[in-house]
């Protein structure tokens, strides 16, 4: 037994933790769970209380925001503990069952949602002729890779995202092309569920597939994708930048000209993966300044500071352990509208479900919309807009 | 305890266009994705919990193509001993009768205490193998099984019957039971899990390994043959309600107010 | 005799529906060549209720015996095997229900008669029979065939025949004697046991609304628990819900659960398995919600809405409380 423990204190760097708290205390999800990072760092360390661990559900509450190993002032990663301790409970296989059948789809259909491959380009159908969508899988060539993502292709209400910064695209003259049906889970959550060996073939799979189409460039709307893609993978081949850091350089640089105005107030929700993983606040920012008509307010917490809404590490497959304490997305949707703002804008596909999911929940539909900062950006280049898009 | 599980690799078919092939006989295949059995899947891990409470040793059997190797392997990793795959032309077409005598025949050969089947297979459909299986080797069986608790050398079974009502039977080892779905939650399997079964061995018998004679196994042994498939009709179609969800909304509550009012 | 036997299924005292919608198939094929039904009634303490019965067969065929007061498919093998041995029927069928699934491979394997299950069609062909059944979860009909000569044995999907209107036959019931003696049987039957009762008895409600895998998970339940209390209905569920338990069992409609002939059933979410399907067939108007225009679903449902549910839910709980408020 003490070897064991011992490895788990040396794999993780545990020693070097001197218990302050600061962990536990930035860690959103205590507000609603048993889980204690500090303590289960200290568990690791000491090599106690570790058995029976599929009994200990709060293990899978933590969304892989990485507060914890942010605000560590001893550069430890709490963070890759309980990655490390839910792949080993991966490995037992007594996981959650929603959690089973997500990676089995994932394995099997290269998605998480339990939709056919086949499927994985559906929604490109039904963009007008303007918008063609390049296919590297079908031969055509184009500088970047748009790597959409599983809940993009599949998810009805982000597929209206991925058409939005189709648009955008179009318009900032980028010259792009999808992976098409050949496009598989960027693995992001699944390396934070733990399933480490299938996290390695995904990646395995999408760096051959860059080297084949000779991609040196990818860009994609999603942080999740965005962060494994920059932070994970091997640097060497590709660089990878977030939509609203390409489409900011192109406003920038004059590419992009706004004629519609959107008088809105908003506010903007700074996802983990995007903020305070990789350090892009201004950019979003920068697009919405630029809508003219659009006031952009901020919320208490943000940047850095910005509350999870518990889409990640998992979340969107397994309930939360605990019934107490309030949904962190409905706390982040009251706030925005006290704020008094009437959209939430946001730049992340599992943010602007959750979000949406919250503003149900909480009964708030008739106060707040949620919506992606490249769909207002749409708008305000002039996109054709069915009649029901957006109430002015 | 020495369980034997009998398991089949199918398509999934639920989210899948289906295509009808040239033959008219059967869908085509390619562009499907095939996984282990759901009703199987119940067994493998009805079998293991068996093993890890009691003891014992766990063989898994499967009658199909090489491909058959991702199922068998899939229930090694989730910690059957022994795999088994039984592989011939001679087999194919086999309806459920056929199946379950190659299967008697290669049982007939090893040590049991307990063979678990799923109840039926997500493709055919037939929920005739375990029976069928269990007579020819001359053990009792129970089917749709969701609970098994061992007793020395019986077994006490509930059985999942219509309406939510459970029958409770006591039966005698060997025995054979077919598994429904429900009775455990089957664990899952990692693809490090797959990587340290890859190299074990997977036991392959044939026709030749047998003493059935052809006109016994496959399409020639089988008391039913398809003779085609087609596309169920849309019974007297349902009244699609179109529009924007308000009227979609509308409409239905219309309804509702006529055909059983709004209590 | 080329009748057909017809095996009459009860439990705990009542016949099961699968019966008559039996009766009436052979009705139906022993008319189309000349031949008679002969329903057949295993159990203790029966008599009396196979008058029931009379009406659709030509004889009713009674074994009393003190070991068969419960389903067992080791003394009901048994019996058969003689009643089929010795009348040589053309065809006997038995419910593809869980009784038929514990009996009919083992009856067929031990008679050496071909047997085709869960069928949901069958016509006579040439002295033989040409069977109709689901395969890839309904999505495909098949067509069989027997390759041999029979007897036949067949079992038929509850809910896939319809029951025709009472006929007067009134056969005569003729008592035979049972084979069975006091050997050991290894299988014994101990007892039933209810499923535990939940809140709500969904068989009894007027208007049901149903959810099923499409509702992705049990933190959108309440969204549709809202609109089933805005227009009075009660929640009930598939299959697949119960599995993941999001709902209790008492819920779930279906074969494995139970059976419900409310006046509306609203299907949200659901595919449309046959197993669910055989569960609320029964209803008066059925209003199915679903993404996939192809699902099973629509195929009995009376009005049809393909879309997503969870634009759909949001507006008509909101305009059904408006029209409660009125």
């Amino acid at each position: 037994m003490m070897e064991r423990q011992e490895s788990i204190a040396q794999k993780f760097d545990l020693y070097a933790c001197y218990q302050c708290g600061k962990c536990t205390g930035g860690c959103p999800v205590t507000l609603r769970s048993k889980l204690n990072i500090r303590r289960l760092v200290l568990q690791g360390v000491l090599g106690k209380d570790l058995e029976r661990l599929n009994e200990r559900l709060e293990l899978w509450d933590c969304t892989t925001c990485k507060t914890c190993t942010l605000r560590c002032p001893r550069d430890i990663n709490p963070m890759n503990l309980i990655i490390g301790l839910r792949s080993t409970l991966v490995e037992q296989g007594h996981i959650p069952r929603t959690l089973i059948d997500a990676l089995e789809s994932v394995y099997k259909h290269g998605n998480p949602w339990g939709k056919p491959r086949n499927k994985r380009t559906d929604w490109i159908k039904e963009l007008p002729d303007p918008l063609k969508v390049k296919d590297f899988s079908q031969g055509e060539q184009a500088e970047f890779l748009l790597f959409v993502g599983c809940t993009a292709s599949f998810d009805p209400r982000i597929q209206e995202i991925a058409k939005a910064l189709t648009y955008n695209l179009h318009r900032a003259g980028i010259d792009f092309g999808i992976l098409g049906n050949e496009e598989q889970c960027c693995g992001n959550e699944i390396r934070s569920m733990g399933e480490i060996g299938l996290f390695e073939e995904l990646m395995q799979t999408n760096i051959e597939k860059f080297e084949t189409y000779g991609i040196k460039q990818i860009l994609t709307s999603c942080p999740h994708g965005f962060n494994v893609l920059k932070n994970e993978y091997p640097q060497e081949t590709f660089t990878v930048a977030h939509g609203t850091q390409l489409l900011a350089r192109c406003l920038e640089e004059g590419k992009l000209s706004f004629e519609k105005e959107i008088k809105k107030v908003v506010t903007y929700h700074d996802p983990c993966f995007l903020g305070k993983q990789n350090g892009i606040f201004d950019e979003p920012r920068a697009l919405l300044r630029a809508i003219p008509g659009l006031t952009l307010k901020e919320l208490d917490r943000s940047r850095e500071r910005s509350l999870c809404c518990e889409g990640g590490g998992g979340r969107m497959w397994v309930e939360a352990s605990s019934d107490s304490g309030p949904r962190l997305a409905e706390i982040r949707v009251k706030d925005a509208i006290e704020l008094g703002a009437e959209m939430l804008i946001t730049a992340c596909p599992l943010c602007v479900l959750t979000l949406e999911d919250a503003v149900k929940t909480s009964g708030h539909e008739e106060h707040i919309r949620v919506m992606d900062v490249m769909e207002l950006v749409a708008i305000a280049l002039g996109r054709p807009q069915p009649s029901s898009e957006l109430n002015p | 305890m020495n369980i034997i599980v009998c398991v089949k690799r199918v398509p999934e078919t639920a989210e899948a266009d289906l295509v009808i092939d040239k033959t008219g006989r059967d869908v085509i295949k390619s562009g499907l994705v095939f996984d282990l059995n759901e009703w199987d899947s119940y067994a493998i891990e009805e079998a293991i919990r068996l093993k890890e409470k009691q003891g014992g040793h766990v063989t898994v059997i499967s009658m199909g193509g090489e491909e058959a190797n991702e199922s068998l392997r899939k229930c090694l990793a989730m910690g059957a001993d022994d795999a088994v795959r039984l592989t011939d032309p001679a087999f194919e077409g086999a309806d459920g009768y056929a199946t379950a005598k190659v299967l008697a025949e290669s049982i007939g050969k090893l040590p049991f205490d307990l063979i678990l089947t799923g109840t039926q297979a997500e493709d055919d459909g037939y929920g005739q193998v375990g029976g069928a299986l269990a007579e020819l080797l001359g053990i009792p069986h129970a089917t749709v099984v969701n609970q098994i608790e061992a007793e020395g050398n019986k077994l006490k079974v509930h059985r999942e019957l219509e309406g939510g009502l459970e029958e409770i039977l006591e039966i005698d080892l060997p025995a054979l039971l077919t598994i429904q779905t429900g009775i455990n939650e089957p664990r899952y399997v990692s693809i490090m899990g797959i990587r340290k079964v890859a190299k074990k061995e997977i036991k392959v018998f044939g026709a030749a390994d047998l003493t059935l004679v052809a006109n016994e196994t496959g399409l020639s042994g089988s008391d039913t043959r398809i003779e085609k498939i087609s596309f169920p009709p849309t019974t007297g179609a349902a009244k699609m309600i179109e529009g924007n969800p308000e009227e979609v909304a509308l409409n239905v509550l219309n309804i509702l107010k006529n055909k059983g009012g709004l209590a | 005799m080329k009748e057909i036997l017809v095996l009459a299924e009860h439990r705990q005292g009542q016949w099961r529906d699968i019966t008559f919608e039996m009766l009436s198939k052979a009705r139906q094929l022993a008319e189309s060549f000349g031949s008679e039904v002969h329903a057949v009634v295993l159990g203790k303490g029966v008599a009396n209720s196979t008058e029931a019965l009379r009406p659709m067969a030509h004889r009713v065929l009674l074994v009393e015996d003190e070991r068969l007061e419960a389903f067992n498919s080791e003394t009901y093998q048994t019996v058969l095997a003689q009643l089929i041995t010795e009348r040589k029927p053309l065809l006997t069928l038995i419910g593809h229900s869980t009784l038929g699934m514990d009996l009919a491979p083992n009856l067929a394997v031990q008679l050496k008669m071909p047997l085709a299950t869960d069928c949901i069609g069958v016509d006579g062909k040439d002295g033989s029979f040409v069977l109709t059944r689901q395969i890839y979860g309904g999505k495909i009909n098949s067509t069989v065939l027997f390759n041999k000569p029979g007897p036949y044995l067949v079992t038929l999907r509850a809910g896939a025949f319809p029951v025709l209107q009472k006929d007067s036959l009134q056969g005569d019931i003729i008592s035979l004697p049972s084979p069975l003696t006091d050997g050991n049987l290894a299988k014994r039957f101990l007892g039933y046991v209810e499923a535990a009762l939940g809140d709500v008895d969904i068989t009894q409600a007027d208007i049901l609304v149903s959810v099923g895998r499409g509702i992705k998970g049990p933190e959108n339940l309440p969204l549709v628990k809202e609109f089933a209390e805005a227009i009075g209905g009660t929640l009930s569920c598939s299959r697949p819900v119960v599995d993941k338990k999001w709902l209790p069992k008492s819920c779930q409609v279906g074969t494995s659960g139970k059976t419900v002939k409310p006046k509306v059933y609203i299907a949200v979410g659901i595919s449309g398995a046959f197993q669910h399907i055989a569960g609320m067939k029964g209803a008066e108007t059925v209003i199915a919600i679903n993404r996939d225009p192809k699902a099973p679903i629509f195929g009995v449902a009376h009005y049809g809405i393909v879309g997503d549910l969870f634009k759909i839910i949001p507006v008509l709980k909101e305009k059904a409380k408006e029209l409660r408020q009125k």
